[in-house]
């Protein structure tokens, strides 16, 4: 049963480019060796740590997401302990999470989606309805809503 | 206050309560309710990789903003408890302010 995991590694900011894809070719083969693959590698690029790792402030982040088992992370895990040039990395299984939000998302589509049709609308939400819109996340303006309101 | 509710602080809390009678202290304490943010947004998920989202719920002294001032419910209190706790490991928030 394949599962899938998240892989975040912090590079050293003195390692360069030629010495990053070098890790990424070893978690490739790695990977391959034990029959998983890689589905996504992600590189953030360099950024200032929160707080200082050793010598270190700031690295590079680079995102993995790999499909496999538990043997395989074990081992790159263990990789990576002994790797000097990372100098933090964390596994996270993800498959479990993904797919419970991936169900409250589509039972809360499928019920907003039942409501309006018993309310006589059409199913979906059309363009210009309700009181805001959903597309302005840029401020929160729900503490400051009622302010006047109530004395 | 002639009938009148305050719609203030319902849910938790008895903020509205205990204010008639006394003349002294008038202006009694309102409330507005507190909404969790990740009901309110329909974020499912809580992401560690997401510092923007999680910023918000860790004050100048870094220690995670509890339920009672952010007003997170709990289901998404636990979730963002994680999610802090992964992205702190990456050094992306830190453990404390110096």
């Amino acid at each position: 049963m394949a599962r899938k995991y998240e892989l975040v590694y912090v590079v050293s900011p003195d390692a360069t480019d030629a010495q990053i894809t070098d890790l990424h070719a070893q978690v490739e083969s790695i990977a391959q060796r034990l029959n998983g693959q890689i589905e996504k590698t992600d590189n953030w690029g360099r950024r200032k740590l929160a707080y200082e790792i050793g010598p270190h402030k700031e690295g590079t982040y680079v995102l993995e997401v790999i499909n496999g088992d538990g043997e395989l992370m074990k081992e790159i895990d263990r990789r990576f302990k002994v790797t000097d040039l990372i100098i933090r990395h964390m596994i996270v299984r993800v498959d479990e999470e993904q797919s419970v939000v991936e169900r409250t998302r589509s039972k809360r589509t499928e019920n907003t989606r039942r409501r309006r049709v018993a309310r006589g609308l059409p199913p979906d939400r059309q363009p210009g309805e309700g009181q805001r819109g959903d597309v302005d996340d840029d401020r929160d303006d729900r503490f400051e809503l009622n302010e006047g309101l109530e004395r | 206050m002639n009938g009148k509710r305050s719609f203030g602080g319902g849910g938790r809390g008895k903020a509205g309560q205990g204010q008639q009678g006394k003349d002294g202290q008038r202006r009694p304490m309102f409330r507005r309710r507190k909404v969790c943010k990740f009901c309110a947004d329909k974020i499912d998920d809580i992401n560690y990789k997401d510092v923007k989202l999680l910023m918000p719920f860790v004050p100048e002294r870094a220690k995670i903003l509890p339920r009672r001032i952010s007003g997170t419910c709990a289901m998404h209190q636990r979730k963002l408890r994680t999610a802090l706790m992964r992205a702190r490991q990456l050094a992306l928030i830190p453990y404390t302010a110096e």
